[in-house]
C-alpha cells in the first residue's frame, strides 16, 4: 500500500481538514489565459577565451554549476560570482579525490552492514555502495570529479540492480566506482583497462573466469564483453565523422564498424581472467575479500592461445593474456569513431541532449589531441589523445554550453536526471543528516514514489536511456532530436517523481515521535522561512538557487498564488507548521516544472 | 522496511470517489469517454517480452532418443552444470515432452518442453498454446548460403540487443518511431472503432516503441492502477477552506499548463506533465469501482504486471474499450553465463504467471477473447561458452489462449546440429519465419485486413502473408 500514502503535507491538511479553519480568502478563479512564451533572449556573452564573463552574475554560477555538479548551494553561488570559472575548473581538478570503498568496507563491517549471525554482509550492506554515492554527490567537495565519474558510470555501466550476482558483492561495486573516480579527469585509455581489468566488470558482463575454447566439446569464448566494449564503451556499431554524424557508403548505407566475426575474435582476447582464488573455477562469492577489489588475476592456461582477428588488428598465436588486452584496448582506443562517440555521450551527460555536429567535433577535437585551452587562455589536459580532463573542459566551455544564443534555440538542453534533481534540492537547502541507509526511497526502486534511476542501478548495460533515443509521439522526436531521458519520462514516473519528492522536500524538522526515517535528508529552510510571508520573494528565491533564476512568468504567478493562501499557523493546531507548508509546496511546484526539469 | 515516516493512508482524505458511477467521475473521463462511440466484441494482444535473449534452445528441447544425443553433446557443459543442480532438469526422463497434433509433420523428431514450465505443457496439450518455431526477423527468406554469400538484404544489426528488440518490436534498429502494437491500435481507431485511444496501448514495462503508433502512445499502469500524484490529491478537498479551493486550482493548473512553453525539450515534459495528471486521472476514476480479482496471482514481477493487465482488462465495458494491446516484460535472459541457474528459475515464475492469468481471464470471461504471445530480442547460439550461451538470431515463441489452435508446432523446428541451412554459425538460427509473418497472423486475428496488415507490416510484401494468416489463430 506503499503507493496510497501521503507525505509529511498530508500530515497538515489532515490536521486541517474538517476543522473549519479558514484562511485568509481572497482571489476567486485561476486566468484561462495561456501563458506568455518565454522573454526575449538577452544579449549574447562573448564566448571563447576573452569571455571570462561565466560567473559574472548569480544566475550565470547557478546555471554553470548546474550543469557541472550535483547542484549549486546558496554558498557557492555567493563566493563564486564575479570571480573566475577557469580558475574554478582548475581548483576541482586539483581537489583531492572522495572514495567509496573504504566507507562500504566499514558500512559492510559494521552491525547494519551483516546479517544477525554477524558472517555474511545483509541486505543493507549489499546496498551500501548506493549510500556511499549519495553522500559523495551531495556532499563532497570534489564536486566536479564526482559528477564527472558519474557521468562515466551511464557510459561504461555496471549495475548491481538486485537481481544479478555483482549485488552480493559490494566492496566490486565500490572499487568500480573508485576506478571511474580515479580516472576522471585522467586519460581514457587508463580507464578502459582498469575498467576491463575490474572484478565488478567482469563480473557484470560475465568474462569472470571465461574460458578458452574447447575443440573437443565445442564450447566457446564468452562474447559479452567483446561485443559491449565496442558497442557501448568505445566504437559503436557503425562509422562515424569526427563531428559525431554516421559515415554512409556510396549507395548511402551506413558502414558498419565490426561484423559478428570481430566479435568472435575479440571474444578470444578476454579469456583467461578471474580474481585471486584458489582456482580458476572457484566462485567469485568464495574468494577472498580483497581480491574482490583488486586488479584481475591472468590464469594463462585459460587465455586463447589461437590467432585473435578483430578491426583489422591480428594478434598472433601464442600471444599472451596481458599483451593481448593491451593491443585489443589500444586498437580500440585509435579507432576513429572513439573521440565522436565518447565525446557526444559526454556533452548529453552535461549540457545539451541534442548537441550540434560542430559542438560533437570541437569535443572530440579536445579528445584527440588531449588539450583544450580555457577562457583565461590556461590550457588543460596533457597533449595525449583520450584526456578526459580536457574533454570535460571542451564540454563545460563551449560556447554552445555558455552563449546565450544556443540556450535560447528551441533544440538546447537536457532534462535533468532523477538523481539530480534530488542532488539538487538536497545541495540548494543544505539538507543535514544525509543518512540514506534510513531513507530506503533512495534505493528501493520498486514503489510509487520511486524515481526512476538509481545510481549504478541500470536494468542493463544499456543504461536506463539510449544515447540515440528519439522519443516517439513527441514535438522533439518529431524534430528527429535524440533527448535520451525521455526514455524514462511517463505517466507514471511523472507521478512517481513528484510522490517521492514531496516527501523529501516536505519532511519535518527531527521530531523525537517520528520514526528513525524521519531523521535524515533534513532540508534547511532557515533562509526560506525568513521569506515565507512574502510569497513573491520566497518564489524567486528558489528560482535561483534551484533553477538558476529561470521561471516563466506564468509558473512564478502560479506558485505565488497558490502558497498566498496557505495560512502560516492554525489557532487549532500548535504543531501545524506553514512556514514549511508554503516553502515545501513551493518548492515542490518550481521542481515540477519544465524550467526545473529541463536543465538549458 | 518501513516507509511509514509522515505518511498517512490516502483514505484518511478519500473523497467523493467512492460509490462513484460513470456519470458522476470527473470530467476528464467523460472528456475520454466522449470520443467513444460503440464498442462491440472485445479483443486484447498481450506481448510477453522476455528481455536480453531467450535461449530457446533450452525451452523447445529435442526429446527423441537420437536428437536429444545429439543435443546432449553439443550442449555437453550446460548438461553438466543442469547435472550438478538438484532435479537435474535438463535430463531426458526430467522434460515434459509434448504430443503435437502435427507430430507427422516432424518425421519423428519429437520436442519436449523443461520441467519449470508445466502450465504451459497443460495449455499446450489443451489445445489453449502452441510454438511457432523458429521466428525472428527478416527482410526476405534466407538461407546460409544466401546469408554467407551475402546475396540477400540482412536486417540491420543482427546480434546487438537493443537494435534486435526494436527490430522485434518495430521492424527497424532503435530509433524507430512506431511499433506493431502501435500500427495495430492505429488500424483499428482509423477503422471507426471509436474507442479511447490513451488507454488502448498499455505497459507494465515503461516506454516501449512497439506500443507507438500514430493515434497511440504506452500507457503505464501497475497493481495500483495509473500513477497518482499525491501532492495534487492532498488539497483537493479544500483542506484550508479556501475560496475556490484555490491552492489546489494553483496546483491543477501548474501541471496542466505546462507545456505552454516554446523550447521543445521543455515543452514534450511539461506535455508529459500535463498528460499524465490527466489521464491518471481519468483512468483510476474509472478502475476504481472495477471488481477485485478472485483468482491468486503468485508474488512475481511477471505475475504482478500480467495481473495489472487482468484488472485492466476487467473493466474493458467500463472504460468502452473493443480494442487493447498490452505491453509486460521481464529482463534476465541474457544467459552468458549461469544459465542453468538462472533461466529455470524466471521460465518457472512466467509459468506460474501465465496460468494464474489464463484463471483470471476464464473467472472475468475475456478467456476467448485474449490472446498472449512471447517475443525477446533473438535465439542464443546452440554450443555453449561453458556455463552460457551467446547471442543468436532466430527462437521458438510461445502463442496462448482459447482463440489459438493449439497442440501444435508451428514452422520448422532446425536440427541439433551445425552448418545446416539455417545455421549461421555455431548454431545462431536463420529464422524460417519472419517476425512480420508472426505478427501478421496475430493482426488478422485482431481484426486487421489485408491492406491494413501491409501498413503496419511493411516488412510483410516480402513473405506470402498466407503462411501465417492460415496458422496458428
Amino acid at each position: 500500500m506503499v503507493g496510497r500514502t501521503l507525505p509529511g503535507l498530508a500530515r497538515a491538511v489532515i490536521l486541517l481538514a474538517g476543522l473549519g479553519l479558514s484562511a485568509c480568502s481572497g482571489g476567486g478563479g485561476g486566468s484561462d489565459s495561456p501563458a506568455p512564451l518565454p522573454p526575449p533572449p538577452s544579449p549574447p556573452s562573448q564566448p571563447g577565451p576573452s569571455g571570462e564573463g561565466t560567473f559574472e552574475t548569480e544566475a550565470e554560477t547557478a546555471r554553470f554549476l548546474t550543469q557541472a555538479t550535483f547542484g549549486p548551494t546558496s554558498a557557492e553561488i555567493n563566493a563564486l560570482t564575479g570571480t573566475s570559472a577557469s580558475a574554478w575548473f582548475r581548483r576541482e581538478v586539483s581537489k583531492r579525490a572522495s572514495h567509496n570503498l573504504q566507507y562500504v568496507l566499514e558500512y559492510t563491517m559494521s552491525e547494519r552492514g551483516r546479517t544477525s549471525n554477524g558472517v555474511n554482509v545483509s541486505y543493507e550492506g549489499n546496498q551500501s555502495p548506493t549510500f556511499s554515492f549519495w553522500v559523495n554527490a551531495i556532499e563532497a567537495d570534489d564536486q566536479l570529479r564526482q559528477r564527472m565519474a558519474f557521468a562515466l558510470s551511464e557510459i561504461l555501466v555496471i549495475s548491481h540492480i538486485e537481481s544479478v550476482e555483482l549485488f552480493d558483492e559490494p566492496v566490486s561495486v565500490a572499487d568500480y566506482q573508485d576506478i571511474l573516480i580515479d580516472n576522471a579527469f585522467g586519460n581514457f585509455r587508463e580507464l578502459l583497462e582498469d575498467v576491463t581489468y575490474s572484478p565488478a566488470m567482469a563480473e557484470w558482463l560475465t568474462y569472470l573466469r571465461n574460458k578458452k575454447a574447447d575443440e573437443r566439446t565445442g564450447r566457446m569464448p564468452d562474447e559479452n564483453y567483446a561485443r559491449e566494449v565496442m558497442q557501448l564503451f568505445t566504437i559503436g556499431l557503425v562509422e562515424l565523422n569526427q563531428d559525431g554524424t554516421e559515415r554512409t557508403d556510396a549507395a548511402g548505407e551506413h558502414i558498419p564498424t565490426y561484423s559478428n566475426e570481430d566479435v568472435v575474435g575479440l571474444a578470444r582476447v578476454f579469456t583467461g581472467l578471474s580474481v585471486a582464488n584458489e582456482r580458476f573455477d572457484k566462485g567469485f562469492h568464495e574468494a577472498p575479500l580483497a581480491s574482490l577489489y583488486s586488479r584481475l588475476q591472468i590464469w594463462p592456461e585459460h587465455h586463447s592461445q589461437r590467432e585473435k582477428a578483430f578491426l583489422g588488428t591480428v594478434i598472433p598465436e601464442n600471444t599472451p593474456a596481458e599483451q593481448s588486452i593491451a593491443t585489443a584496448l589500444d586498437t580500440l582506443y585509435e579507432h576513429p569513431n572513439l573521440p565522436p562517440f565518447f565525446s557526444r555521450q559526454l556533452i548529453q551527460r552535461f549540457i545539451t541532449s541534442d548537441p550540434s555536429p560542430a559542438y560533437v567535433e570541437r569535443v572530440a577535437d579536445a579528445f584527440a589531441s588531449g588539450r583544450y585551452t580555457l577562457p583565461d587562455g590556461s590550457s588543460v589536459g596533457d597533449g595525449r589523445r583520450g584526456s578526459l580532463e580536457a574533454t570535460l573542459a571542451a564540454v563545460l566551455f563551449d560556447s554552445e554550453a555558455r552563449s546565450e544564443t544556443a540556450r535560447n534555440r528551441s533544440d538546447f538542453g537536457k532534462i535533468r536526471e532523477p538523481i539530480l534533481r534530488f542532488t539538487g534540492w538536497a545541495r540548494a537547502f543544505d539538507a543535514g543528516d544525509i543518512r540514506p541507509e534510513d531513507s530506503p526511497l533512495l534505493w528501493n526502486t520498486g514503489s510509487a514514489q520511486a524515481l526512476a534511476q538509481a545510481p549504478y542501478k541500470s536494468p542493463s548495460v544499456f543504461n536506463f536511456y539510449r544515447p540515440g533515443y528519439v522519443a516517439p509521439g513527441t514535438e522533439s522526436g518529431a524534430a528527429g532530436m535524440t533527448v535520451p531521458e525521455l526514455q524514462i519520462v511517463n505517466a507514471s514516473s511523472t507521478a512517481g517523481y513528484t510522490n517521492f519528492m514531496s516527501y523529501f522536500a516536505l519532511a519535518y524538522p527531527r521530531n523525537a515521535r517520528e520514526p528513525l526515517e524521519a531523521t535524515s535528508f533534513i532540508p534547511d529552510y532557515r533562509e526560506e522561512r525568513q521569506l515565507a510571508g512574502s510569497p513573491a520573494a520566497l518564489v524567486d528565491h528558489l528560482s535561483l538557487v534551484l533553477a538558476y533564476d529561470s521561471l516563466l512568468p506564468a509558473t512564478r504567478t502560479n506558485i505565488v498564488e497558490a502558497i498566498d493562501e496557505v495560512p502560516l499557523t492554525s489557532q487549532y493546531d500548535p504543531d501545524y507548521d506553514g512556514e514549511l507548508m508554503r516553502i515545501g509546496l513551493a518548492t515542490l511546484m518550481v521542481m515540477t516544472s519544465p524550467e526545473y526539469l529541463v536543465q538549458r | 522496511m518501513s516507509y511509514s515516516r509522515r505518511l498517512f493512508m490516502k483514505s484518511a482524505l478519500a473523497s467523493a470517489m467512492t460509490g462513484a458511477t460513470l456519470s458522476t467521475l470527473g470530467p476528464s473521463l467523460q472528456q475520454f469517454q466522449a470520443q467513444a462511440a460503440s464498442a462491440s466484441g472485445y479483443k486484447a494482444l498481450v506481448c510477453m517480452f522476455f528481455f536480453g535473449g531467450l535461449d530457446t534452445h533450452d525451452i523447445l528441447i529435442p526429446y527423441d532418443a537420437s536428437s536429444y544425443s545429439a543435443y546432449g553433446e553439443i550442449r555437453q557443459g550446460l548438461i553438466a552444470r543442469y547435472a550438478a543442480q538438484d532435479g537435474n532438469s535438463r535430463q531426458r526422463a526430467q522434460l515434459l515432452p509434448l504430443a503435437p497434433e502435427n507430430a507427422a509433420d516432424f518425421a519423428g523428431r519429437q520436442f519436449a518442453l523443461p520441467p519449470e514450465l508445466p502450465g504451459i505443457h497443460s495449455l499446450f496439450q489443451s489445445g489453449r498454446a502452441a510454438v511457432v518455431a523458429n521466428v525472428g526477423p527478416l527482410a526476405e527468406p534466407t538461407t546460409r548460403a544466401q546469408f554467407e554469400g551475402r546475396s540477400v538484404t540482412l536486417p540491420a544489426r543482427l546480434f546487438s540487443h537493443n537494435d534486435q528488440q526494436s527490430t522485434w518490436m518495430a521492424n527497424k534498429p532503435e530509433g524507430a518511431q512506431f511499433g506493431w502494437g502501435g500500427r495495430f491500435a492505429d488500424a483499428i481507431l482509423r477503422s471507426g472503432s471509436a474507442q479511447i485511444p490513451e488507454f488502448t496501448a498499455i505497459t507494465t514495462q515503461g516506454n516501449q516503441v512497439f506500443l507507438t503508433g500514430e493515434h497511440v502512445l504506452p500507457f503505464p499502469v501497475d497493481l495500483n492502477g495509473a500513477g497518482r500524484f499525491d501532492l495534487v490529491e492532498g488539497f483537493r478537498d479544500n483542506p484550508f477552506g479556501q475560496d475556490g479551493n484555490r491552492t489546489y486550482e494553483r496546483l491543477r493548473a501548474h501541471f496542466l499548463e505546462s507545456g505552454n512553453r516554446s523550447n521543445l525539450i521543455e515543452r514534450d515534459m511539461g506535455l508529459a506533465l500535463a498528460g499524465a495528471l490527466e489521464k491518471n486521472e481519468a483512468f483510476n476514476s474509472a478502475v476504481e469501482n472495477a471488481p477485485t480479482l478472485q483468482t491468486d496471482f503468485p508474488g512475481s514481477g511477471i505475475a504482478r504486471q500480467l495481473q495489472a493487465v487482468a484488472q485492466t482488462i476487467a473493466t474493458r465495458n467500463t472504460l468502452l474499450m473493443n480494442r487493447q494491446i498490452f505491453f509486460v516484460g521481464r529482463g534476465g535472459f541474457d544467459t552468458h553465463s549461469n544459465q542453468a541457474g538462472n533461466l529455470p528459475r524466471i521460465m518457472a515464475e512466467f509459468d506460474a504467471a501465465v496460468t494464474a492469468f489464463q484463471a483470471a481471464l476464464e473467472e472475468i470471461g475475456a478467456a476467448d477473447d485474449v490472446t498472449l504471445f512471447t517475443a525477446s530480442d533473438f535465439g542464443r547460439t546452440l554450443a555453449v561458452n561453458d556455463d552460457g550461451t551467446d547471442h543468436g538470431w532466430g527462437s521458438h515463441h510461445f502463442v496462448i489462449g482459447n482463440a489459438v489452435r493449439g497442440n501444435r508446432i508451428y514452422g520448422d523446428v532446425p536440427p541439433p546440429a551445425f552448418d545446416h541451412d539455417y545455421d549461421s554459425g555455431h548454431g545462431r538460427l536463420i529464422p524460417t519465419l519472419s517476425v512480420d509473418q508472426f505478427a501478421g497472423a496475430l493482426g488478422r486475428w485482431f481484426g486487421l485486413n489485408d491492406s491494413e496488415l501491409l501498413t503496419a507490416l511493411p516488412g510483410l510484401a516480402a513473405f506470402d502473408p498466407r503462411v501465417s494468416a492460415a496458422s496458428f489463430i
